[in-house]
């Protein structure tokens, strides 16, 4: 009897512990959704006033709308901002909030198991727009979209700096909500004391660099060898831009042999070999993390970095009360051409999946104003992509903003170009493809191969990939 | 109170049961899925996979990036397992035999990195190498020697071993204190005898402690060898990200970028089988080199 008694209790308690183990291995996240967690990702809800309700009550929205951003650079202070303006709109619905660093990591399981949540923010690493259009994923809201209008009566797609793409035969998948675009930036107070000139064009970027070394010693180029697609983003694909347009642009990046063939191509790589040759660059620049290339920067070890926007907001911390951010599109054009621009818009779009495609639709309409543009441009120190908004008498606004702003919306002395979304079978090759600039731009930066062997080696690669 | 054969047997499968689901949860279930993966092209973002059989191993076999990351996690296996063997060894030695009054206080500081995270340590040591303002080359500067000082991390020449040495540095302690307790078992009378023959610290090192210690020493060289195949991404990842260019790559980081970066989480599952097989083999190979017979006196 004892024995049957305690083989009962033991059985009892394997079973409870195995099932205690199964809890806490397969409970997912629904339950806890407020707060902050260890890593700084945040799960956030805003719970309705009647929260047991599901439906419609009145003119306004009801159920859940989950909302998945990125908080990069640009920090999470508008969207808190637009969504509480949101839910005050629209009390009975349950706001979630999935945002921080990392999020895109975290969600993807939600993603896989076709569980998304409704919108979308599709910005920072592990969120690619391209493999979601292909993975169907992506709700398609052309019809959507093509309704919008905003306040003053203007259709929303006439009102973006950058169009909102339209793939597959003219489908529309997301909207571009964040004119990000790589440049090189410069103090601008530095350059004004020492009286040094912004560069305009290549020869002219060429001669103030080694002017700025003739003057304080320094290398005043520098970019992070560790992340060369600052380097690929900030200044090749201007530069490409530049030589050969928008069609080079995207042969090139799509490993189009012709393209890696033409002249134009090798002059682009001669004028980065000719960066490398003249010793203007940081010698310890490979080692480099994009932190310690932007905190040398800041230290005036360097005069030039190409980054993205987000560098303001990014190194506001550390960046010295005396230091005035300066930006201008990467001078890599020859003399005589416009500066060239190639955005990197940041999009936000709908699921396909969503449980409340109204909810979502409602929010995306909700964010494009100029009062949500003007609160862009103040807390994130970047720019919305909505044509003609005003930014010159917002006193929060930082000068440089201003500026880049007045430049965009001129295009007279700078043009914009477009990188589009490659197709899935394209994006494929496009991957392999910055792989291999990625490894060819140290080598070139280093002085270890010349313009024509980066040529060949790409036409080598795209050879083989488009085999 | 009598305990029959089936109460004792209840009584281990209480004991090993919990371990056993955790293994099977954690370890082995992860590991099948990583093999099934491995046999499909999918991007490791939806639930749409497609079943393209051995394709992923055949791209990894003519993955140039691949064949050189291999290289490099031999080179850290290599001078991980010299370095940190012989250096453990000696100070083992050295604080159970030479009778150092700070002792204690040694064995401490040479344990402490193992209780700092590998993420603090590349952080701490990618300072150290700074070009600008790391100690090294400061220190390279001040004594004269300017033309050696270099970006260390930016080089492709020095970059795989200035990883290297924060590699060893933090592996020290915990094999130290594995050989000390080797060492410890080792009968005293046995040096006394060998101090009475005649016989030099050294030969006592060659012909008594080694031999003795030999189970300890195995095992730690095997162990240096598996963390090193599996854990070596975490130091690159940190310091490096594999370059400058592909110069540090190794298997894990590059599994890291295919799979997490490129999207392309099939392919990055092979080089996860990868790891793993050629882990066994390096641990099968190793453990037939090392064989040798229990050694008492």
């Amino acid at each position: 009897m004892f024995v049957i008694k305690e083989r009962k209790q033991t059985w009892f308690l394997v079973a409870l512990m195995s099932l205690m183990l199964l809890l806490v291995a397969c409970s997912n996240d629904e339950e806890s959704n407020s707060g902050t967690e260890g890593n700084g990702n945040t799960e956030q809800s805003t719970t309705p006033s009647d929260n047991t309700t599901t439906e419609n009550t009145g003119d306004g929205l009801s159920g859940t709308l989950e909302i998945q951003y990125f908080v990069g650079g640009y920090g999470d202070g508008w969207w808190k901002q637009v969504i509480g303006d949101f839910q005050k709109q629209h009390p009975d619905l349950k706001i979630v909030e999935h945002a921080g660093p990392n999020i895109n990591t975290e969600m993807n399981t939600r993603w896989i198991s076709e569980t998304p949540p409704d919108v979308v923010y599709i910005d920072g690493a592990g969120a690619s727009e391209t493999q979601m259009i292909a993975e169907g994923q992506l709700m398609d809201i052309s019809e959507f979209a093509k309704g919008i209008k905003l306040e003053n009566g203007t259709a929303l797609l006439d009102s973006f700096i950058s169009p909102a793409e339209e793939v597959d035969g003219g489908k529309i998948y997301s909207l571009p909500l964040v004119f990000d675009t790589w440049g090189t930036w410069f103090d601008a107070k530095w350059f004004e004391e020492n009286g040094w000139e912004v560069p305009t064009d290549f020869d002219s970027w060429i001669s103030s660099m080694e002017k700025i070394k003739a003057d304080t010693k320094i290398a005043p180029f520098v970019t992070t060898g560790q992340h060369t697609q600052y380097f690929h983003r900030g200044v090749l694909n201007p530069a490409f831009a530049a030589a050969g347009g928008e069609e080079l642009l995207n042969d090139l990046n799509n490993g189009v042999v012709e393209a890696w063939k033409k002249p134009e191509t090798l002059e682009v790589l001669k004028k980065v070999e000719k960066i490398a040759k003249a010793g203007v660059i940081d010698s310890g620049f490979a080692a480099y993390n994009h932190t310690q290339s932007q905190m040398n920067f800041l230290m005036h070890k360097n005069a030039y970095i190409p980054v993205g926007f987000w560098l303001p907001n990014e190194m506001k911390n550390d960046t010295p009360d005396s230091f005035e951010f300066g930006f201008t599109p990467t001078p890599m054009n020859d003399p005589g051409k416009p500066l060239a621009l190639v955005p990197d818009i940041r999009t936000i779009a709908i699921a396909e999946k969503s449980q409340n495609p109204e909810a979502a639709k409602a929010f995306l309409e909700f964010i494009f104003t100029e009062e949500y543009a003007q609160a862009f441009a103040e807390s994130t120190g970047a720019i919305m992509n909505m044509k003609d908004i005003d930014l010159s008498s917002n006193t929060n606004v930082q000068d440089f903003l201003k500026n880049i702003n007045e430049m965009i919306n001129n295009p007279g002395a700078v043009h914009t170009y477009k990188r589009y979304t490659p197709d899935a079978e394209l994006q494929k090759i496009a991957v392999e493809i910055t792989n291999e600039i990625k490894l060819l731009i140290i080598d070139i930066l280093l002085g270890d191969i010349t313009a024509e062997e980066f040529v060949d080696k790409m036409v080598k690669k795209a050879e083989e990939l488009r085999k | 109170m009598t305990f029959s054969s089936k109460s004792k047997y209840l009584f281990l499968a209480f004991c090993l049961l919990p371990t056993f689901l955790l293994f099977i949860i954690f370890t082995v279930y992860p590991m099948l899925g990583g093999l099934y993966y491995s046999f499909f092209d999918w991007s490791g973002t939806s639930a749409n996979k497609t079943f393209i059989g051995l394709d992923n191993y055949i791209r990894l076999w003519n993955d140039s990036i691949i064949k050189k990351a291999i290289i490099n996690d031999f080179f850290f296996v290599f001078v991980k397992v010299i370095g940190i063997m012989t250096l453990a060894l000696f100070f083992a030695v050295a604080l159970t035999q030479l009778k150092i009054k700070e002792a204690p206080f040694y064995r401490i500081v040479f344990f402490f990195p193992n209780i700092m995270s590998v993420v603090v340590i590349g952080i701490l040591w990618q300072f150290i190498y700074d070009p600008n303002m790391g100690i090294v080359n400061s220190l390279l500067n001040q004594v004269g020697l300017t033309e050696w000082a270099r970006p260390w991390l930016g080089d492709k020449t020095w970059v795989l071993p200035s990883i290297a040495i924060p590699a060893i540095w933090a592996g020290i302690g915990l094999f130290m204190l594995l050989i000390m307790g080797g060492i410890s078992n080792v009968p005293k009378s046995l040096y006394e005898a060998a101090d009475i023959d005649g016989a030099s610290e050294w030969q006592q090192f060659w012909h008594i402690t080694v031999p003795l210690v030999w189970p300890q020493i195995k095992t730690s060289i095997l162990y240096i060898i598996i963390t090193s195949l599996n854990g070596s991404f975490v130091l690159v990842q940190v310091m490096t990200g594999g370059g400058p260019g592909s110069a540090s790559e190794v298997m894990g980081s590059y599994l890291y970028q295919r799979a997490f970066e490129d999207f392309q989480f099939g392919y990055g599952a092979a080089i996860g089988v990868l790891i793993l097989v050629v882990s066994l083999i390096t641990v099968l190979v190793s453990q037939f080199i090392l064989k040798k017979e229990k050694v008492e006196y």
